[in-house]
């Protein structure tokens, strides 16, 4: 046997590198990590459930001027609205039947110029949807901003007041942009549990994990070999995923990403612990599998996945905030939706460490390499 | 090669190795006899240090297995029961993870057609016949260039020709100067392959010598059976109906 510790890290490298090339021949181990993934984030986010969407906005443009192109320009120009053009008459036709949310009128004297002493300024006429009235406030909202920040630009003044804008109001915070950290959370949690559980059950079962131990190869490689190859796999899925709803869903990941693939890998820790946990309690595939759903399928529904954790009943929620993937979709999509660092997000950070020590606690009490 | 003395180990209440002691010597095939449950596994497990023992004393190729477990595995060769191989792993990336495993570069399609499975060296594992899989199996265990081969109940499940390959293929390990140690419920097997045999039974050895001093010394104590002498048997005739080919290929 060679020794050193360039030869050790080179051992358990090429190990976990077999163990890769082998995982990706692992059609249903692809199918559940990533594809299933995939799917979820396609028909949830698809689905745009409870979800805000776009403002679509009506304009008839009756100054059919320079200035007034350019403030539609602007307007067009933010991501929440969805602009359509026409006469006023068939514009508030269509808002009547439901299919704006607003519809703005600019008149004949629209101009984007300082007023002269006694000047009326030319006046925008809005008419609102009423039976959609968040998202015809925040239309109303976006145009206000719009009508100042041109006034400042035209004046060439200053605002009197600063405003510090949060970096994502919650009004365009879309479901997708929701989804997304949750599913990361829940993608890592499976390949954290499942992953581990179901591949070392079966190898103690059927001796695969004896035969390994007859020969010099030591439990700590082994162990190392599986770990390296789910942090790895950790971090390429967030990487897939996050690219996926950047590019497919526009979804802004707002935090570092840096920030984000760190406490990816956290959560892949603790729950890579968790699954030796179950792999040592386990004996039988069989019994696997049931007892993987009884942790992670609760967890799925509790733990702000797929909804707001708001949702869950008021008298649980101080419970089921506590769990670890609670832990991980929080601290996930807080970095995500609304920019928060890693020290916004301690909190969440301390609760999955909290975690990983009991998961490393009982994956050491538990997974025992002697089967008999 | 193997040096036991007053083995023991009890599970709870269950004595299931109570003090054996034998030797097996240099380029052997030694053979552990006996019913399920007399305590062959446990003491072959002892032997390759996957097992702690109560008392007693082993050594393996020189090793202390008691005091040094570790060290054994390196000059060992192992075939399990059941040994089922990691999946999505195909033949020849099994070889080379058992080399890694062993610390040592092997050419794993040398190894391969050694056991007759060139052709398989692309095939995954799962694919195999169960002889062709004992076959991977041996070609594993001898990774490492073992100094001693351990098999345990290597031709269970396997067709009379599987069985007949796996023999030449046994004594093809042995003839290369390593010594072999396997545990069988087949006492033909144990006739035809073992220079010695040791009969467990309720964790003793209560018999050990070459397989025909055994058969004499029963016959010298006047045992006998309503013998019909015959030259062939069924397994001759189910030979000569169906070949010796192998058939899993």
């Amino acid at each position: 046997m060679r020794s050193g510790t360039t030869d050790l890290i080179g051992q358990v490298l090429r190990y976990t590198l077999m163990l890769a090339r082998a995982y990706l021949r692992d059609r249903s181990a692809l199918f559940f990590s990533l594809i299933l993934p995939l799917m979820l984030m396609l028909i949830f986010g698809g689905l745009n459930l409870g979800a805000f969407g776009h403002v679509r906005v009506g304009i008839d443009d009756q100054a059919q001027n320079a200035d007034s192109a350019r403030f539609i320009e602007r307007l067009a120009a933010v991501d929440t609205l969805t602009i359509k053009r026409g006469s006023a008459a068939d514009e508030k036709a269509a808002l009547t039947k439901g299919d704006r949310d607003m519809v703005i009128v600019l008149p004949r004297e629209f101009r984007l110029a300082p007023l002269a002493d006694g000047q009326r300024a030319p006046t925008i006429t809005l008419y609102l949807n009423a039976s959609s009235p968040q998202q015809s406030g925040v239309g109303q909202a976006i145009l206000a901003q719009l009508i100042d920040q041109t006034t400042f630009a035209v004046t060439r003044t200053a605002p009197i007041v600063a405003v510090q804008v949060e970096s994502v109001s919650t009004t365009d915070l879309r479901y997708v942009d929701f989804l997304v950290p949750g599913i990361l959370a829940m993608t890592i949690m499976q390949l954290g549990i499942s992953g581990v559980a179901f591949a070392l059950v079966v190898a103690k079962q059927r001796g695969g994990l004896r035969r390994i131990m007859a020969t010099p190869f030591t439990p700590r490689r082994f162990l190392a070999g599986h770990v390296l190859l789910r942090l790895a796999l950790a971090v390429i899925q967030t990487l897939i995923l996050l690219g996926v709803a950047v590019l497919l869903f526009k979804v802004r990941i707002i935090g570092s990403l840096p920030a984000l693939l760190l406490v990816a890998v956290l959560g892949s820790v603790l729950f890579i612990c968790l699954g030796f946990a179950l792999a040592g309690w386990a004996t039988t595939e069989n019994q696997v599998a049931p007892l993987t759903q009884l942790v992670t399928l609760p967890q799925m529904f509790l733990a702000g996945v797929f909804f707001p954790t708001e949702a869950v009943p008021a008298v649980v929620r101080p419970l089921t905030n506590l769990l670890p993937l609670a832990f991980l979709a929080d601290a996930l999509r807080s970095i995500s939706t609304t920019g928060a660092t890693l020290w916004d997000v301690r909190g969440a950070i301390i609760g999955l460490l909290a975690w990983a020590g009991i998961g490393f606690v009982l994956a050491v009490r538990l997974f025992r390499f002697d089967t008999a | 090669m193997i040096a036991v003395r007053d083995l023991a180990k009890r599970y709870g209440a269950l004595e299931a190795v109570r003090g054996i002691s034998f030797e097996v010597e240099p380029g052997e095939i030694f053979g552990l006899l006996g019913p399920n449950g007399a305590g062959k596994t446990t003491t072959v497990e002892i032997l390759e240090g996957l097992r702690s023992a109560d008392s007693g004393s082993v050594t393996v190729a020189g090793v202390d297995v008691m005091q040094d477990p570790r060290a054994v595995k390196g000059r060992i060769g192992v075939q399990l029961q059941a040994s089922a191989f990691p999946e999505n792993f195909l033949a020849r990336e099994i070889i080379d993870l058992f080399a890694l495993f062993h610390g040592r570069r092997v050419d794993a399609l040398a190894l391969l057609a050694a056991v007759g499975l060139q052709d398989k060296a692309s095939a995954r594992e799962e694919k195999l016949s169960g002889g062709q899989r004992q076959r991977l199996s041996l070609a594993v265990a001898m990774v490492g260039e073992p100094q001693v081969l351990f098999l345990d109940e290597p031709t269970t499940g396997l067709d009379p020709q599987a069985r007949r390959n796996l023999w030449a293929l046994i004594r093809t390990v042995q003839a290369r100067g390593t010594t072999v140690l396997l545990t069988t419920h087949y006492l033909d097997e144990a006739e035809i392959l073992c220079d010695r045999v040791a009969v467990m039974d309720g964790g003793r050895i209560v018999a050990l010598d070459a397989p025909r001093a055994l058969v004499g010394s029963l016959l010298a104590r006047g045992f006998s059976k309503p013998a019909v002498q015959q030259q062939a048997n069924l397994d001759d005739v189910f030979l000569d109906l169906t070949g010796h080919a192998l058939r899993d290929d």
